[in-house]
């Protein structure tokens, strides 16, 4: 009965408007764990703050007041200070909100600093859904969006009421409902308080629009959210670290490991899946011995294709394909990473999920966004060729002459007389002063840098003169792959075979639950390339614990990835973005409208399956009929009729029984009262007299009544009440015919 | 409460209630309604007011239920120059023992006749709030409990208006019912009539119940036991009058407990350990009416009365019956 429901009252409203104001600012102030910005501290000053506010309401009275009046221009004097000082938009106004939302988190607060609080949460939530894009983003916003309904619901069920809304006279001022604040206390009552009809109805008609939603999320077309809001123009800098464009050598190097995920990969078959993935984004080919490897210039220019802005890319042309593949691997890259795509080899034809400005190099197997990305891009390769030798055409064609121009970088080593000289001693040494093919020489090489260093994340080149690369050669101290394969470049090149050095991921782990490739910034990865001298770059990695330096042939590693297979509890995680990222982000127009069909083709087979089992139902009870009657059959139908009568009128006679039996405590249900209930309301209407002059109808009213209304301990045996009422009606009925 | 053990018990009952009933029937003739709902009122532990035109024995009835019982009884005559102390007492100093003395007021009996209560003024009526209430008085801060079973029967003249001071709601919410004599059917007049006029002394009846019977009563009546639907019932009635337009405000929850103890003693006076939904309708209108003001408030009382007793019986008719 709603009248008797119990109602909170304005002190619990505003208790549970705390309480809710407390959770959605913990939700918007943890999105931004999913966002690369440097604001841990903040972060957890505010979930600390905001958390202890929210288990001791009486915490906001004792901050001091003049901390209150300061918190506003320290906050804004902040934000200008990181601006000035690093010149990034977005992190520091994220790094506003967060302090902001932990001042209104720590002050008492009213319907205008609720609705603030709102606005705050929600800045921080829609930012961290569009850079992510991630599954993430949707379970939050939907969390979110509950959240901020209910308190707008309760802002508006507090506001309007005098002195209730304008309960808040300082932030720092105990409200009147802080005193009577108990938690257990609270959920009880909203427990006792809630209908449960209206929470369902609710629940549902909110579960009906994030469906809704969800399904025009699908129907419409993608656009790209960055380009749309300007996103990526707030970013200027690159938080992480793994790959990069140049490589340095210092005398002195501490590579960090950074465990994030750099890019998933999803594999059509996972037999196709090499033991050793080689993921190359770009060649580097000057050398200077002060600023390391890079790109140069010239070669930049001639090695890229001008910028073409589409949605499919072919491979590069001039290079067949060994045998036709249906291979497809799709391609996940985090933000950040790099504007330089990675590719495992040469392919058909590559898809992105929008339309991209892109550069291809096919001379060096190179794909180039204009900017970096600041949100997950996705691309999709048809049939890609993983092997360790790629053909050059271009610079086949140009032979002598091509190492010439925009191509003699790809023999250049150090420039002082000195460094030259150590280096052919060095290649001497390899060679034993034989003239060796690249073949060999990169087997030699490869051998002989690996006896002589060992692997480290932390080198300490010796100190001394000339080249860092020569002396670390000379020197037997440990290195990283930068060193390795600079280091047989420089030998490479000194020993006459052009040779460049590639920059890209090796290796990944493989996701048991989602069966995909998962590359993590660790797995960034130098490696070399040296010319044949026939026509194609022949892939030589140097590092120790690479499988070998040549690898002519690439081995399936399907089995191997399923058994050493990632199944830990991040990669359950993990799992639940790749699923977000295979079912929603990774849709073009074909197959967003694919998903559609096959929505729209399940639910025609739903109610096809239905009309067909129902249609064959009917189909059969119609033959059935038709056939000729015997006695078997008439006998037959009578018994099938005898049992649903008799199944319908159980059903309808026991079903408050099981009500009751399964309720418990709802004593509307209870059987007993029931029947009593109805064999009253039944004598009342045979014979609305017949409790006044019968005796022995008295006594079964009073017996009746007992059951209907009386104590359950007090109770005669119901089944003999009952048919002394039967037999009463029947005795009524039978008189009243007579009359 | 078992059948078995209360089975007695309640034929005793029953039976001590209609000798109490029959014994009061001989002074008031064809009220049988009325008579009941007084014993209604006794059985609950609550108190009764009786608004009727005067001549219609409501002293009477008073004097007849309270000499049909082994019990104290105490008439006051309401005036306007009646103090608080002449209600409940006072303490004064008494020469041979050099101390004050509490002389106890009329109140200290069972059965209180409040005779015209709405002539007293407002200060006066107040003074019967704490004893209607805890059925004890404090004087000088010291309590003073008065006699148990303790009943108040007030008499109102709801037309004569001159001279009064209406009863404030708070107060008429300590009633548990309001009662209403009217006139009697011209068979019963006449048998009145035939009869010689006796003055309030002859009403003497011989006491039929002892005082340690109606607090039997009254202990046996809280342990009456009421179903589920029934409180269900009994509480749609109770905010169904807090929506009614027709009224001013709602009855309150005193109201509400008012009218299950009312259906309770009911109950046991008709031989029942449980209640059943006509309890409660036929008592509804006596415990609720009085607490309730017209929205539209006409000007006479007896006009009143009738507009809350009408929308009262309309609630209660258009509530589905939990049987």
């Amino acid at each position: 009965m709603d009248n008797q429901r119990p109602k909170l009252n304005a002190q619990e409203l505003q208790q549970l408007q705390w309480l809710l104001g407390g959770v959605l600012s913990l939700f918007a102030i943890w999105s931004v764990f999913y966002l690369d910005v440097e604001a841990l501290g903040a972060v957890l000053a505010a979930t600390a703050g905001v958390g202890a506010a929210l288990l001791r309401p009486g915490l906001p009275a004792r901050v001091p007041g003049w901390l209150h009046k300061a918190a506003f221009p320290l906050i804004v004097a902040g934000f200008v200070f990181e601006l000035w000082a690093e010149g990034q938009v977005l992190p520091a106004m994220i790094r506003l909100d967060l302090w902001l939302i932990l001042y209104r988190g720590i002050s008492y607060r009213g319907r205008r600093e609720d609705l603030q609080l709102i606005v705050l949460g929600m800045f921080l939530v829609v930012v961290a859904g569009v850079l992510t894009v991630s599954v993430a983003f949707a379970a939050q916003i939907v969390v979110f969006a509950a959240c901020a309904l209910l308190l707008l619901f309760l802002i508006t069920l507090n506001g309007p009421a005098p002195g209730v809304g304008a309960a808040v006279v300082a932030p720092n001022v105990r409200p009147a409902w802080v005193g009577r604040m108990g938690h257990l206390q609270l959920l009880r009552r909203v427990i006792a308080c809630a209908d449960l009809r209206l929470v369902v109805m609710g629940g549902a008609l909110f579960a009906g629009v994030v469906v809704l939603s969800g399904l025009l999320f699908m129907a419409i077309p993608r656009f790209q959210f960055e380009n749309s809001l300007f996103l990526d123009g707030l970013f200027s800098g690159k938080a992480r670290s793994g790959f990069s464009e140049n490589v340095r050598f210092g005398e002195v190097t501490e590579i960090t490991q950074d465990t994030g995920v750099a890019l998933r990969v999803d594999v059509s078959d996972a037999a196709q899946v090499p033991a050793a993935l080689y993921l190359r984004m770009l060649a580097l080919d000057e050398y200077d011995p002060a600023g390391g490897f890079r790109l140069s210039k010239d070669l930049r220019r001639a090695a890229f294709a001008s910028e073409r802005t589409v949605s499919r890319l072919h491979g590069p042309r001039g290079v067949r394909l060994a045998g036709r593949s249906d291979a497809v691997w799709t391609f996940y890259l985090e933000p950040g990473v790099s504007r330089y795509l990675p590719l495992p080899g040469v392919f058909s034809q590559i898809q992105f999920r929008e339309v991209q400005a892109v550069q291809l190099s096919p001379s060096l197997l190179a794909l180039a966004l204009r900017r970096e990305p600041a949100t997950m891009t996705a691309y999709r390769m048809e049939s890609p060729q993983l092997s360790a030798t790629l053909p050059d055409p271009t610079y086949a064609a140009g032979g002598a002459a091509a190492r010439r121009g925009p191509w003699q970088t790809l023999m250049q080593g150090p420039a002082a007389a000195g460094d030259q000289a150590r280096l052919a001693s060095l290649v001497r040494e390899i060679g034993g002063g034989a003239t060796l093919s690249p073949e060999a020489f990169a087997e030699r090489a490869g051998a002989w840098l690996q006896q002589r260093h060992a692997y480290s994340l932390s080198p300490r080149v010796p100190a001394g003169d000339g080249d860092v690369l020569v002396r670390w050669m000379e020197s037997r101290a440990a290195g990283h792959c930068e060193l390795f394969a600079g280091s047989f470049v420089l030998l490479a090149r000194a020993a006459g075979h052009p040779a460049r050095l590639v920059v890209g991921f090796h290796g990944g782990s493989w996701n048991g639950y989602s069966n995909n490739l998962t590359i993590h910034n660790r797995d960034a990865h130098a490696w070399a390339e040296i010319w044949d001298g026939e026509g194609a770059w022949l892939r030589v990695d140097p590092t120790p614990g690479a499988a070998a330096p040549m690898g002519a042939v690439e081995p399936t590693g399907a089995a191997a990835l399923h058994e050493g297979g990632d199944r830990g509890w991040s990669a359950r995680v993990e799992s639940l973005r790749m699923f977000w990222y295979r079912r929603i982000v990774n849709f073009d127009q074909r197959s967003q409208l694919e998903t559609l069909h096959q929505v729209k083709e399940t639910v025609q087979i739903i109610g096809q399956t239905f009309r067909e089992m129902f249609g064959q139902g009917a189909r059969s009870l119609r033959r059935w009929l038709g056939q000729p009657w015997t006695q078997a059959r008439a006998l037959d139908g009578a018994l099938l009729m005898c049992a649903a009568v008799v199944l319908s009128w159980l059903a309808w006679r026991y079903r408050t029984r099981w009500r009751w039996h399964k309720g418990g405590r709802d004593h509307r249900a209870d059987p007993v009262r029931r029947e009593a209930g109805r064999w009253l309301r039944k004598l009342a209407r045979v014979a609305p007299d017949w409790a006044v002059d019968d005796p022995a109808g008295r006594e079964v009213r009073e017996a009746l009544l007992r059951l209907r209304f009386g104590a359950r301990a007090t109770w005669p045996e119901p089944g003999r009440v009952f048919a002394q009422a039967a037999a009463l009606v029947r005795q009524r009925r039978s008189r009243s015919r007579a009359t | 409460m078992t059948d078995s053990a209360q089975a007695p018990v309640m034929a005793d009952t029953r039976q001590t209630l209609a000798r109490l009933g029959t014994n009061m029937r001989q002074y008031i003739k064809g009220k049988d309604e009325v008579i009941e709902q007084v014993l209604v009122g006794l059985i609950a532990g609550g108190h009764v007011l009786i608004e009727d035109l005067p001549g219609v024995g409501k002293t009477t009835l008073a004097y007849a239920l309270a000499r049909s019982m082994d019990c104290a009884f105490a008439r006051i005559q309401f005036t306007s120059d009646l103090l608080p102390s002449d209600v409940t007492g006072v303490a004064i100093y008494d020469e041979t023992v050099k101390e004050f003395v509490f002389k106890k007021g009329p109140v200290f009996a069972n059965i209180v006749l409040a005779d015209e209560i709405n002539r007293a003024t407002p200060k006066t009526q107040s003074a019967l709030l704490e004893v209607m209430d805890r059925a004890r008085v404090t004087i000088d801060g010291e309590a003073h409990a008065v006699g148990q079973p303790f009943m108040v029967f007030a008499t109102q003249n709801p037309v004569d208006y001159e001279g009064t001071f209406p009863l404030p709601e708070s107060q008429m919410d300590r009633f548990l019912l309001r009662l209403h004599m009217g006139y009697p059917s011209e068979r019963d007049e006449l048998e009145i009539l035939r009869q010689a006029r006796l003055g309030y002394d002859a009403i003497a009846p011989n006491p039929v119940v002892t005082r340690s019977e109606v607090a039997q009563w009254q202990a046996l009546a809280a342990k009456v036991f009421v179903e589920e639907s029934v409180l269900d019932f009994l509480l749609k009635i109770v905010t169904a009058t807090r929506t009614e337009t027709a009224f001013r405000a709602g009855v309150s929850v005193r109201g509400g407990l008012a009218l299950r103890s009312a259906a309770q003693a009911r109950a046991l006076l008709q031989g029942r350990d449980f209640v059943i939904p006509e309890d409660v309708t036929s008592l509804a209108p006596a415990v609720l009416a009085h607490r309730l003001v017209p929205a539209h408030a006409p000007g006479d009382a007896l006009e009143a009365r009738r507009v809350v007793e009408a929308a009262l019986r309309q609630i209660v008719s258009r509530l589905p019956n939990p049987a």
